[in-house]
């Protein structure tokens, strides 16, 4: 059977109540304000994109094992070796050129401060690169 | 179609599991939401467990394993169901809110209106950012998640020290059921993670919506889910494809699988405590495999139980408690056991050693640094008003207002309450340890991190607050069948 406990709410508790599903629909109101608008979706496809960019190198390079990646400098730098780290996995991508092969990502400025060690095997377009390390020099 | 069978799997297995493990009487109307929810979280739980197992057993034949297990786990479910000999329950149910009826209205439309919005935002928002939202997603959990799917016989190369930054060391929940998922569509397809990441999100906020429902009242239950969905942050989470939501579900889960357990105990034989014990470690073995901080929130768990047990032992009316006490304290250590084996293997066989902990020189140095201390209370400080990314009010403001509005005066001895507490106290005390230990910039590590790890958090403390202080000093009359 079924035992039903029922008690008259305070004003208090009523007050309680309002406010705070008042000030709760507030943040549904930033929720509503900080969403994409649905009119002019923009579609951030910056992983996809990467994946292309690394598309034929990926095919270049052997299947398993390390190699090693040098970049831009400054903020971009940290995504853009994460961004070829994903792109190229289960390729194991090391920040360094102590590698027999090395991929050189440069998306937005033109190649330079590259290892007198490292050879340019080709250039795939789009700011990738591959190099091959010819030892130290 | 290549998506029905990895989804048919996951579903089937947490229906199976569940069912194995619910007490054995037929499963009354209002248990179906939070049973619903539950099955969604721990069939993924399984789904991620397995394909990590296939592939440290070397297993290719993946569609075999799947089967197999679904075999398994049909004929435990079978030979379980088969010995119900409790009929369904009955449930008294409380109404604590004799609301006028426009306030029922109001606060049933505003439940409405903030899910449908929270749904509508996370929808947009994968759609915009269909890789997620942020770093960590394909720097750290999608990367790990590649490396399962690609890597072949090499998966382990992926869990190598020379990727800065990607947390090889992190448990392998999401990354593992993605991958799984991935198997059988044939390609590392983005729409999975996201699909993964929206579903743990909406779980949660069903089970803590589903179950206050059952637990206590309607209108309880619709507050709660107010106050969740109205969390922006929680919103913004739901598509960042990172691991907090799904780790705030299974710590939701197991607080839930606890009252069920401690308010049945005693007062009916056929709700089996015990059942609930069980259900409880098998979400506590899910959280643990989730994150790091998982595992911090199974200790956390443990010692409130542990010390509730004793503290009930120690109470001369219950001089039986302890004894009554220790049967789910096991039950819910075996069940957690086969999860823990399986982290301490991953962590140490495959995993590098994490990166939070450095030399005991350099630990001990900080630890006698009181100014360390103070950064991180004024960060807790701080962040008790700004979690959430609220507007204007604050949500855990708006808790503490809701407690004025709504206590009565009376103070209950609910030994519940109390280890839910202590486990919520000890988790966030072990994060403040982790703080004054970090090897990084404590402001830098305080900033990246803290409102994610009051997130995991955040789903439980609602169910608590609505489970207990919204109760007007009621407490559920016992259940009856018949």
């Amino acid at each position: 059977m079924s035992t039903q406990v029922s008690a008259k709410l305070p004003a208090r508790t009523t007050t309680g109540i309002v406010l705070f599903v008042l000030c709760s629909l507030l943040s549904t109101l930033r929720i509503v304000w900080s969403a994409p608008n649905p009119a002019r979706p923009a579609v951030d496809d910056i992983y996809s994109r990467s994946d292309q960019r690394f598309a034929v190198l990926k095919t270049r390079l052997p299947l398993r094992g390390v190699v090693g990646y040098i970049g831009e400098s400054g903020d971009s730098a940290t995504p853009d070796y994460y961004l070829t780290q994903y792109a190229l996995a289960p390729l194991v991508v090391e920040r360094s050129s102590a590698h027999s092969f090395v991929v050189g990502n440069f998306p937005s400025l033109s190649p330079k401060g590259i290892p007198l060690n490292l050879r340019l095997v080709e250039d795939f377009g789009n700011g990738v690169l591959l190099f091959a390390n010819e030892g130290p020099r | 179609m290549a998506i029905a069978l990895p989804i048919g799997f996951c579903f089937a297995w947490g229906f199976l599991l569940l069912g194995a493990i619910w007490p054995p009487r037929q499963v009354s109307s209002s248990e179906h939401g939070f049973r619903l929810f539950l099955t969604l979280g721990f069939g993924i739980g399984l789904f991620s467990v397995v394909f990590f197992v296939t592939r440290l057993a070397g297993i290719t034949h993946l569609l075999a394993a799947d089967s197999f297990v679904t075999l398994v786990l049909a004929t435990v479910y079978a030979w379980r169901r088969n010995r119900i000999t409790h009929p369904l329950l009955i449930e008294s149910r409380s109404q604590d809110f004799n609301l006028p009826v426009w306030l029922r209205h109001a606060l049933t439309a505003s439940f409405v209106l903030s899910t449908l919005v929270a749904c509508g935002s996370a929808l947009l928002q994968t759609r915009a950012h269909p890789h997620g939202y942020g770093w960590d997603a394909f720097s750290i959990w999608n990367l790990h998640a590649r490396f399962l799917f690609l890597g072949g016989d090499h998966w382990r190369e992926g869990f190598s020290a020379l990727i800065p930054w990607s947390h090889p060391d992190y448990p392998l929940l999401t990354p593992a059921a993605i991958a799984h998922f991935w198997s059988y569509l044939g390609h590392d397809d983005p729409r999975v993670p996201a699909a993964l990441s929206i579903t743990f999100a909406c779980a949660t906020l069903g089970l803590l919506v589903s179950s206050l429902m059952h637990l206590r009242e309607r209108h309880a239950a619709m507050l709660a889910g107010i106050a969740l969905a109205s969390t922006p942050f929680f919103v913004e989470q739901a598509t960042a494809q990172y691991a907090d939501i799904p780790l705030a579900f299974f710590c939701l889960a197991s607080m839930v699988c606890l009252h069920l357990g401690l308010r049945n105990s005693g007062e009916n034989s056929a709700h089996h405590p015990t059942n609930w014990s069980i259900l409880a470690g098998v979400a506590l073995g899910f959280a643990a495999w989730t994150k790091n901080e998982g595992q911090l929130f199974v200790a956390a768990f443990l010692l409130a139980q542990v010390a509730s047990a004793l503290s009930a032992g120690r109470r001369p009316s219950s001089c039986d408690s302890a004894q009554k006490n220790r049967l789910p304290i096991a039950a819910l250590l075996i069940a957690l056991a086969p999860m823990l084996l399986l982290i301490g293997w991953f962590k140490h066989t495959i995993a590098p050693p994490g990166d939070l902990f450095s030399s005991g020189s350099a630990m001990l140095q900080k630890i006698a640094s009181p100014g360390r201390y103070w950064i991180i209370l004024r960060w807790y400080g701080k962040e008790f008003f700004r979690f959430g990314n609220w507007w204007i009010v604050p949500g855990t403001v708006l808790l503490v207002v809701l407690y004025l509005a709504l206590r009565s005066g009376t103070r209950r001895h609910d030994p519940a309450l109390r280890s839910s507490i202590l486990t919520l106290a000890l988790t966030l005390a072990g994060y403040f340890a982790i703080y004054v230990i970090t090897p990084y910039d404590i402001y830098w590590h305080l900033r990246f991190s803290l409102n994610r790890l009051f997130l995991q958090l955040w789903p439980s403390t609602i169910f608590l607050f609505f489970l207990f202080v919204g109760g007007q000093s009621r407490s559920l009359s016992p259940d009856k069948s018949i």
